[in-house]
């Protein structure tokens, strides 16, 4: 069983717009790779014309919030950075036959990059710009501010099709659920950490971790 | 197992696909057939029905409509061609017959398709099907049909139409647009205009043994022919005094704005709400989808005759004939149900074969948004104590109810007794006792805001912090689009505070105190002790802290059912005869209660000295 990658498309973000963007894509993979009984809950976004589907879980909206909540503080300790999500998809393999180590290994079968450009224009937050450059600026960036949103309103519905094709395309590496597992795969959301040295570490690690298909049979 | 008890199995998945992907592009589209809202249906997986449950896709209860037009589909590898109409009601008749694109109708309605579904089960006999394929191939196929049920889900809600879908079910007026749809097994081909207005989105096949599962939608990218009235793409704004929608939670029913708000004027309406409520607040497009005559296909053939349903309307001929000439194949399909057992692997991912279906996982606790806001409510946002009036008899008492968690942010009002207590009006603390001689001058409304206001301010910017965090939930959980309000609840709060603009609701009379528990007197009285010292602060931040409650009380939640015996009557101050209605009113307080309400009262009074102290240096 082979291990799917998918890198969706760059999507350029202003800090306020994180987390209703990022709590979109993840829902809509979830949603498409939770295959148990789900009762869909459309969601509307509030700052763009797009509604998406959420599983209705609550351990998963749970979760899931909690990565973007750490998210956003990564992104506020390094702003204007160009970050990644990576939400990967495993199996939980009792590899009793390595002696030395007798631990659960995650076998990963799918892994999801969503890839953040978070910029900070100058008039960003009007509320906090107060004095300076006041008439002709105010105008511009207007404009300039809903040409970004009108955008990235069309990068993210392309984002939104690229996991639709993804998950139509893909469908003989996904594996058989195991029984009592709730209503989706394994999964687990990896942020950037606090440094980047760090990130890639982690990064090393899954793959340790991952495995070679042929060590396990 | 042998070869045509899998084949049986694999009809009836792909019967089921048929009709499940009917149900996701029907409730979609036509407006007359949307579901309810499913926040009061129960998650318990006992109570989903075995047609819920394929495809692990609950939706609800399937319209009539659909249970009909599956008879008709008598042969699976017919195409299913699914036309998504919108219907144009004009003035004036027009006589155009292009192509199937725009046909004129009698009485000056257009119809446009704007979405063509083609649902197909391709039989491909290419490849010699061997026993071994057989067991593990339904499985797979069934899978993968999950994913593309999914898919098809979330595309529904990407595409251009599903704007137009979202305006009608939500607009209130009438609109001169109505969306009907048109099952066939054939399709006639659109014009060469119509085909480049078009796009096309085709789904990756499901491969099954002998066959595969196709789904592809021809779609109209671009729907500006229809004018609607609402422009598609809102932009943020900031709503000061948004008050909610019905439907995102319907255990708090904010009060309608033209009502205005009064200090006293409570929503009559009771907390809970029963499903067919909300339709009642949220007019639905049934009536425009309706049409007055009936079409004139109950003559055409049957077989291979598209079926065109406007509105819920169903010809009797159709669901009549197609049972004799489908009699066999239909009990085909049921009958394999209560044949085949359950498959022993991935139960979560067996079908529905049999009537003891294997058991699912338990499906998640469909919350709606409620059900974690409640309890959020509960804890973060403690009642809104407004202590006790000291002295007028008009004014109105308000204490927090802690037993019932609906009321937690607005203090309840009580009718039951007008009559002051003797202690409530000797209030303990001098300087209380001070204030309230000074404040008879004013209007008791005045003198109730002034000294509430204080203590509210405190609250009131809590409020707002913990509203936007409810709200902000209740946003992402919503159906129904709500701009620009999680963030901007708490600014607007705190900008009351800072405006002074607002009416005073207490310029007359209105107002009464009541009550006569001895439990209420007690918080009452330390509500007192601490807000005294409200009224030696000036005027100015009286009059924002009225806003600020003015603007509470737009957003309060309902009260109870009880509510509505002392909402009116209240208002007019007439004292005595509220005494009898309230009396159910009330319920005792806990200790716990009655604590965390002294603990409110003692952050009020922290805020409120410490404001003091910034005033007067």
């Amino acid at each position: 069983m082979n291990c799917e990658v998918c890198q969706l498309k760059e999507l350029e973000v202003e800090h306020f717009e994180i987390r209703e963007v990022l709590r979109c894509i993840l829902h809509t993979i979830m949603f498409h790779r939770a295959l148990g009984l789900v009762r869909p809950k459309d969601v509307d976004l509030q700052l763009f014309d797009i509604t998406y589907v959420q599983c209705g879980d609550v351990e998963l909206e749970k979760k899931i919030d909690e990565k973007i909540d750490q998210f956003l503080c990564w992104v506020e300790k390094h702003p204007n950075k160009k970050s990644q999500i990576c939400l990967s998809f495993y199996e939980v393999k009792n590899n009793k036959a390595m002696w030395f180590s007798n631990r659960v290994e995650r076998l990963y079968w799918e892994h999801w990059y969503i890839n953040f450009n978070v910029v900070q224009h100058p008039k960003a937050h009007s509320s906090k710009s107060h004095h300076s450059k006041v008439v002709d600026p105010g105008e511009n960036s207007s404009g300039g501010e809903s040409a970004r949103r009108t955008t990235l309103e069309a990068s993210l519905q392309d984002v939104l099709f690229q996991i639709i094709r993804f998950v139509n395309d893909k469908k003989d590496h996904i594996p058989s659920i195991p029984s009592r597992e709730g209503i989706s795969f394994p999964y687990d959301i990896t942020i950037p950490s606090s440094s980047d040295t760090t990130f890639g570490m982690d990064m090393i690690k899954r793959m340790l971790q991952t495995g070679h298909p042929t060590m396990l049979s | 197992m042998n070869s045509a008890s899998e084949l049986g199995r694999l009809e009836q998945i792909v019967s089921q696909f048929l009709l499940k992907t009917l149900h996701i592009i029907l409730e979609s589209r036509i407006p007359s057939l949307k579901p309810q809202d499913h926040s009061e249906e129960l998650p318990s997986n006992s109570r989903v029905k075995r047609s819920n449950k394929w495809f692990n896709l609950a939706l609800g209860d399937r319209p009539a409509a659909l249970e009909n037009l599956h008879f008709w589909h008598r042969n699976l590898m017919d195409p299913m061609v699914i036309d998504i109409i919108v219907v144009h009601r004009e003035p004036q008749s027009q006589s155009q017959s292009n192509s199937c694109g725009r046909v004129a109708l009698e009485g000056a309605a257009t119809e446009t398709v704007i979405e063509r579904w083609v649902i197909q089960y391709e039989n491909l006999r290419v490849l010699p099907v061997q026993s071994g394929d057989f067991s593990s191939s339904y499985k797979k196929t069934y899978k993968k049909s999950i994913i593309l049920l999914r898919t098809i889900y979330s595309v529904m809600r990407l595409l251009p139409s599903y704007k137009l879908f979202r305006h009608l079910t939500s607009s209130s007026q009438i609109s001169k647009y109505d969306v009907i749809y048109k099952v066939s097994s054939f399709s006639n081909p659109f014009s060469r205009e119509d085909e480049q207005t078009m796009k096309q989105y085709s789904f990756v096949p499901v491969e099954a043994v002998n066959g595969r599962l196709c789904v592809c939608v021809t779609y109209r990218s671009v729907l500006s022919d229809f004018d609607l009235e609402s422009s598609a793409s809102f932009p943020p704004m900031i709503i000061a005094d948004y008050v909610g929608s019905p439907t995102t939670d319907p255990m708090r029913a904010f009060p309608p704005p033209e009502r205005g708000i009064r200090a006293t004027s409570f929503p009559i309406r009771g907390t809970t709400r029963s499903p067919s409520s909300v339709p009642i607040h949220r007019p639905h497009s049934w009536s425009s989808g309706i049409h007055g005559a009936a079409p004139s296909f109950q003559d055409q053939p049957l077989g291979g005759s598209p079926l065109v349903h406007r509105g819920s309307y169903i010809p009797n001929d159709f669901i009549s004939s197609p049972k004799n000439i489908q009699g066999p194949r239909i009990q085909n399909y049921r009958l394999p149900s209560s044949h085949y057992k359950t498959s022993s692997f991935d139960d979560q991912l067996s079908p529905p074969f049999s009537p003891a279906s294997s058991p699912s996982p338990s499906p998640p606790a469909h919350l709606l948004s409620n059900s974690p806001n409640q309890s959020r409510l509960r804890h973060e946002s403690a009642p809104l104590a407004i202590p006790q009036p000291i002295l007028s008899r008009s004014l109105r008492y308000m204490s927090p109810n802690f037993s019932d968690p609906n009321r937690h942010s607005l203090p309840p009002v009580s009718s039951r007794n007008t009559k002051p207590e003797p202690s409530m009006q000797e209030s303990p603390s001098p300087s209380g006792i001070g204030t309230s001689r000074k404040s008879e001058g004013l209007w008791p409304g005045e003198l109730y805001s002034g000294m509430a206001s204080q203590s509210f301010g405190s609250k009131v910017c809590r409020d707002g912090k913990e509203d936007s965090g409810r709200f902000s939930g209740l946003l992402s959980s919503g159906s129904s689009p709500r701009v620009g309000f999680s963030r901007s609840s708490s600014r607007s709060f705190q900008d009351d505070l800072d405006e002074c603009d607002f009416s005073c609701p207490f310029d007359v009379d209105d107002v009464d105190t009541s009550d006569s528990l001895s439990s209420q007197n007690l918080d009452a009285r330390k509500g007192l002790e601490f807000t005294s010292s409200a009224l030696s602060m000036g005027r100015k931040s009286q009059d924002a802290a009225v806003g600020a409650l003015v603007h509470m009380l737009r957003t309060a939640p309902p009260l109870r059912q009880g509510s509505s015996c002392y909402s009116t009557q209240s208002l007019k101050g007439e004292q005595e005869a509220n005494l009898g209605t309230a009396s159910g009113f009330f319920t005792p307080q806990k200790a716990a209660d009655a604590l965390e309400e002294l603990n409110s009262y003692r952050e009020m009074k922290d805020l409120l000295l410490s404001k003091s102290r910034t005033l007067s240096s």
